[in-house]
């Protein structure tokens, strides 16, 4: 190597910058490769149910302390939440975790003290809102609704931890989402989402039955708008895995007037067949849902795959601002991003529009209710 | 390469216990995270409408492991191919009720079962009983399926296995996980016998034997064991339905440990056919210690049995003798 004079060899400097940093990187990796060895545990995430005396929270419960929302390696303390009247019920679901010695959970809150509930907590699983009763108005269940929403989200803001991941389930999800965010303006407004995978693992389910084909071969549908009858299930960028790679639905469900019709009515239904058939509102396969946009949000979408998710709207794809609606996302490091540059045809766009408009309705509903 | 699917029959699947466990089942929890099952569920026709919305569910949840879900009310379909029998359906037991009236109304269910997985099941089937009276159920079940091996034919006492360990673990505030080698003996009943005699408890300095670290013999042996013992009656009170969360999670570790193997140095609480071991009848399904390899449960031998420990252990057998006898007196 020439020392040209008094000249830095500027070819030098870099060739051992870069070797120190790859010794560095290398040494790095080989740490956290011992660690992992050593079985250091991480660290208990802070997850809080409310309502979870109910159906849902007892199936939801127990996929959580088995690693299902989080991941197997991951503890976890549980708050669980709910009203007075159903503290037996409560403390019966705690015995029953204990019961269960679930090597991740760390613990148990099972509490009627909503600060108590929220101290702390990483993640919220809203459960818990007034049912819709036979009899009952519109208005009634979101009066109700509104008012218990709007307490939760002082709790929260003041209470919960800074990076606080929120999911409502309970319906009208993406309303009482909506409130929530209004009355918890600390809490960053990305994370506070509501249930719309559901509806997603339903069209997932629907196409793949149509097909013949595994329900993991099966992705991309996209659930937009309202966790309502006038949500819209899109299939017009879902795909298929097949031996010659990832192909259209459209390409294989030939029956397009299905795709249009039938496929989105029984999506849009399904939870009122499963109630006929079962006497009671889906519990499984909602809890089940929560945990894989709890799951997907938390550790990533898998490349190439996006969910569908209810979120605060930024304008995208012509959604008014200041709704809770449901788009299709990728995330990545803890983070959902709404996918762009989908093309919209118009009677996706119809159906879309369609959606917001009830969002809109139910907005100045809940607001009529909260200044009443 | 994806494994073949692995063919679960669960029965009495429309109830709350069945809910529980399919999901459980579905995802993984009971077979392993890379193995595919295909789901039977079996319930009376009373049932059929919510047992297919059941099913409706578990194809909504868009499992990955989920190949397949078979809803019937008829015993042969349900039973067609099976690898894993897990019975949760019987007869409950009813206020008023004579334990004579639900034993005989269990009978005749195991009985038939019993001829409907011996004629269609796959060969060496693993049969797990949760209904109650589990052990004689399991008994019935054994007694009329007589080309089903013996030792594929098994009953449900992990759930009292994991209630001992969370109670151990409470007491001394350390993790569940930290807890081991409780046993149960005997009946899954109020006469079972949760044995901490050579449980342990792992520390900074080893593993410690629980007595030594609770140090109150009188806690042990008086109310932990009748904690355990009740503490189903104490679920029921609370919840007013009996445990169906923590009874489906024991059914998975009961198949999961014995398909996959128990930890090195682990065992685990499981009620099998009695061989005689530690002088208990032979011919009982009866909870014993047990660890499992390569698909096969085998009694823990050895253990030192002190003087009240036998004592509780010989109660527990007495009362499945008597039901026993009172089984076959129904079936007669």
């Amino acid at each position: 190597m020439e020392f040209v004079g008094e000249e830095i060899d500027y070819t030098f400097v870099i060739q051992k910058v870069l070797v120190l940093l790859f010794c560095v990187g290398l040494s790095w990796k080989m740490i956290i490769y011992m660690c992992n060895l050593l079985n250091i545990e991480k660290d208990p995430i802070r997850v809080l149910i409310t309502g979870a005396a109910g159906n849902i929270g007892y199936a939801i419960a127990p996929m959580i302390a088995r690693g299902m929302m989080l991941g197997p390696d991951q503890p976890m303390i549980l708050h669980l939440l709910d009203i007075e009247p159903a503290s037996s019920s409560l403390e019966a679901v705690k015995m029953e975790l204990q019961d269960s010695a679930f090597p991740l959970l760390k613990g148990v809150i099972a509490t009627t003290d909503v600060v108590e509930a929220c101290k702390d907590v990483n993640i919220a699983i809203m459960i818990g809102g007034f049912p819709r009763i036979a009899g009952m108005e519109r208005k009634d269940v979101m009066s109700k609704n509104v008012v218990i929403y709007k307490a939760q989200a002082s709790a929260l803001e003041r209470y919960a931890s800074e990076d606080c991941k929120v999911l409502v389930v309970a319906n009208p999800a993406n309303t009482n989402a909506l409130v929530l965010k209004e009355f918890a303006p600390s809490i960053p407004e990305e994370n506070i989402t509501c249930l719309t995978r559901l509806d997603h693992n339903r069209a997932l389910a629907q196409l793949a039955d149509k097909l013949s084909v595994p329900v993991s071969s099966v992705k991309n549908v996209i659930i937009w708008g309202n966790h309502s009858s006038t949500q819209y299930p899109d299939t017009n960028h879902a795909t298929v895995s097949t031996k010659s790679g990832d192909r259209p639905i459209k390409e294989l469900a030939t029956d397009h007037n299905w795709l249009k019709n039938e496929f989105i009515t029984e999506v849009q239904q399904r939870g009122a067949a499963i109630l006929r058939a079962r006497k009671q509102s889906s519990a499984l396969s909602a809890a089940s849902a929560a945990c894989d946009h709890i799951r997907d949000w938390f550790l990533g979408t898998p490349k190439g795959t996006w969910v569908s998710m209810g979120v605060c709207s930024d304008g995208s794809y012509g959604i008014p601002p200041g709704l809770v609606y449901s788009f299709p996302v990728i995330c990545e490091k803890g983070s959902w991003k709404i996918v762009q540059g989908l093309s919209i045809d118009a009677f996706s766009r119809e159906k879309m529009d369609d959606s917001a408009r009830e969002l809109a309705e139910e907005k100045d509903l809940a607001y009529s209710c909260l200044n009443a | 390469m994806a494994k073949e699917p692995v063919r679960v029959l669960v029965t009495g699947a429309a109830g709350q216990i069945g809910y529980a466990l399919v999901p459980m089942i579905a995802r993984g929890i009971m077979l392993g995270a890379d193995q595919p099952v295909i789901l039977h569920m079996l319930d009376i026709p009373f049932a059929a409408e919510a047992l297919n919305g059941v099913k409706m569910e578990l194809v909504d949840a868009a499992f990955p492991l989920l190949k397949g879900v078979v809803a019937t009310t008829d015993a042969v379909e349900a039973c067609t191919g099976v690898n894993v029998a897990v019975m949760v359906g019987g007869f409950p037991r009813k206020e008023g009720m004579e334990r004579k009236d639900v034993m005989s109304k269990n009978v005749s269910i195991y009985k038939s079962q019993a001829s409907a997985l011996e004629k269609h099941a796959a060969p060496n089937c693993k049969v797990l009983v949760v209904a109650n009276p589990a052990n004689t159920n399991a008994l019935i079940l054994k007694e009329f399926a007589p080309s089903i091996p013996e030792k594929n034919i098994t009953c449900l006492t992990r759930l009292d296995h994991n209630r001992a360990l969370g109670q151990v673990s409470e007491r001394l505030s350390v993790p569940v996980s930290d807890v081991k080698n409780v046993i149960i003996w005997g009946n899954h009943s109020s006469t079972q016998y949760p044995d901490v005699n050579h449980a342990t408890v792992k520390t900074s300095s080893g593993e410690k034997p629980v007595r030594e670290l609770v140090k109150n013999d009188e806690w042990l042996n008086g109310e932990f064991i009748s904690t355990v013992q009740q503490r189903g009656a104490a679920i029921i009170k609370a919840r007013k339905l009996s445990s169906a969360l923590s009874a489906a999670s024991s059914a998975c570790d009961h198949i999961r440990d014995w398909v996959v193997g128990t930890p090195e140095g682990t065992f685990v609480s499981m009620g099998v056919y009695s061989d005689g071991s530690y002088n208990v009848p032979a011919g009982l399904i009866y909870s014993f210690p047990v660890t499992c390899r390569n698909g096969e449960w085998t009694i823990v031998q050895g253990l030192p049995i002190d003087d009240a420990s036998r004592k509780k252990m010989d109660l527990t057998a007495e009362e499945l003798k008597e039901e026993k006898d009172l089984a076959y007196s129904c079936l007669s």
